[in-house]
């Protein structure tokens, strides 16, 4: 009786988040290697390659032996980034890039249509769940984050600004347009997932970082010196698009008001800035539970509806006060 | 009143379109491309470079249609396929063979890989990247300064793509099967490569204006 408590694991879904992320992005470092060692393999040619290749031939073969015995083959099982990629034989794509190829070839290619069809369907489901437990990006920007904080508390002075965020909405309506007029993908070069994924294939296999390097370095510096985790939250196109299928999720994040004890850690820790203390979620939560795993009273928890649920008032501790404030009308006299 | 109202959503409006369009701005800028485009205006350093077989042949179809997942690239055996990694505007990305560095096998899996149009599966006699052209001013056997072959045994099509010419049976000669593959670029062993990958109208001898 009493209270409604959340299920006990919910607050440790935040460390298997964290251990999805690397997952992602530890297979992107791997993915350019297997391909490099997929092709010294297929060219038959050991004693060709220079010492440096061997090394890497070497230790390659060492990890893939367990699974494999033909890698030039079987290790095509997986290739490709978050942006597009084949998983053992499904092929996934980003929606974002299936609504930036329709606009710049200003027609619909069923097949590339149908690989973001799983994406969407989880996202219909989840909201923006991408963002928090997939996105290679995300990994590096909440590191970034995290040095950020570490560098204010050294004293360094830290962008902590706030614009609209309807802005990126905008970003993603001028990208569809600009792609329509140009003819070409122009949210490829813009939307971070795309670029880490395909700037760790360059620089590992290819020799050297591109051009969205430095793009990137960029968004990790606005992040840092304009405003916290600011590309995810004002300007990213993939995010825009993610937020508006999410809207209407099924699953979100609710806050138990009967447990809450208004501390306001959860909006503290809310990379995107939301305000979980007051029911505000809106259509931009990823579902990451960073405030599932940070409330001290297990006020957090999940809730199957399509809306938030209406602003509930503060928790406990502020209905107690609002009580006795309003029966005696003296602070002092609160319990 | 009203109209100052108006004025000012308009103001905002547009505001926000170029707040919105900065990003993309941005990505322009630091293409290193872009940035001698705008030093030096109309340079091309682009030679030699192809597009992946079964590329759809109009380019601005292939751009629109390709969205740089570089997934072409990754399952590419001998890692010929490259990318516009530093190029700005719609061709960034992209990829590109560049047969001066590594010729196409013609292994197919770029075309199974790709999941857009932009790559489609083509059977090998119809793959159409170009056509070999040779330079018979500066091949070895068409000027008497020896044999040479490379390029005919390479050719992963033999017979119906390059061959001898009939009276002289060191000289090379490209035919109508040609792929354009670019392997015979690669091998080729004379360092002003005679031979190199052109658009099929072209034609396959060079035309010295004497």
């Amino acid at each position: 009786m009493g209270t409604p408590k959340p299920f006990f694991l919910w607050r440790h879904l935040n460390k298997l988040r964290w251990l999805s992320l690397s997952i992602v992005f530890a297979m992107l470092v791997a993915l350019p290697f297997m391909h490099v060692y997929q092709t010294f393999t297929a060219a038959h040619a050991y004693d060709l390659l220079a010492p440096s290749e061997k090394q890497l031939y070497d230790v390659m073969e060492t990890l893939t032996a367990v699974f494999t015995e033909d890698p030039a083959e079987d290790l095509d099982a997986i290739k490709g980034n978050t942006w597009s990629g084949s998983f053992f034989g499904l092929q996934l794509s980003d929606p974002l890039a299936v609504a930036g190829q329709m606009a710049a070839g200003l027609k619909v290619y069923a097949p590339f249509l149908l690989t973001a069809l799983i994406p969407v369907l989880f996202t219909l489901l989840l909201g923006r769940f991408f963002c928090g437990w997939i996105c290679p990006a995300t990994l590096l920007y909440e590191l970034n984050t995290n040095v950020s904080t570490w560098l204010s508390r050294l004293g360094f002075k830290v962008g902590n600004r706030h614009f609209d965020r309807r802005l990126k909405y905008a970003v993603l309506g001028v990208g569809l347009l600009l792609s329509a007029a140009t003819g070409s993908v122009l949210m490829a070069a813009i939307y971070p997932p795309a670029i880490v994924g395909r700037e760790l294939y360059y620089a590992f296999a290819l020799g050297g970082f591109g051009a969205g390097t430095l793009f990137f370095v960029g968004t990790l510096l606005f992040d840092t010196l304009v405003a916290r985790r600011g590309f995810c939250r004002y300007v990213c196109p993939g995010g825009a698009l993610y937020s508006l299928l999410g809207r209407y999720r099924l699953v979100r994040i609710r806050r138990i008001a009967e447990s809450c004890n208004d501390c306001a850690k959860c909006n503290a820790v809310c990379e995107f800035g939301l305000d979980p203390l007051r029911d505000h979620f809106g259509q931009e939560c990823n579902n990451c539970t960073a405030c599932i795993a940070v409330c001290p009273t297990q006020a957090m928890t999940f809730v199957l509806r399509p809306t938030d649920i209406p602003e509930q008032g503060p928790g406990h501790l502020g209905k107690q006060y609002l009580r006795a404030h309003s029966e005696k009308g003296s602070i002092d006299a609160a319990p | 009143m009203q109209r100052r109202s108006a004025l000012q959503r308009l103001i905002r409006g547009a505001a926000l379109l170029a707040a919105a369009s900065l990003p993309y701005g941005m990505a322009r800028l630091t293409t290193p491309e872009a940035r001698a485009q705008i030093r030096s205006p109309g340079r091309n350093n682009e030679r030699n470079h192809i597009r992946p077989p079964g590329a759809l042949k109009d380019d601005a179809a292939f751009v629109a249609a390709c969205i740089g997942c570089g997934l072409c690239g990754e399952v590419c055996p001998p890692r010929c396929i490259r990318f516009h990694d530093r190029d700005g505007g719609g061709k960034a990305n992209t990829p590109y063979i560049n047969p001066e560095e590594k010729g196409c096998t013609l292994c197919n899996k770029c075309m199974v890989a790709c999941p857009t149009e932009a790559l489609v599966e083509t059977p090998l006699n119809e793959i159409d990247m170009g056509i070999a052209q040779i330079d018979r001013a500066a091949c070895y056997p068409w000027v008497d300064r020896g044999i040479c072959g490379a390029c005919v045994s390479v050719c992963p099509l033999g017979e119906r793509a390059i061959g001898f010419e009939m009276w002289n049976q060191y000289r090379p000669v490209i035919k109508d099967g040609c792929v354009g593959c670019g392997l015979c670029v690669e091998v080729c062993p004379e360092p002003s490569l005679p031979i190199w990958i052109v658009d099929r109208a072209q034609g396959t001898v060079v035309k010295h204006k004497v």
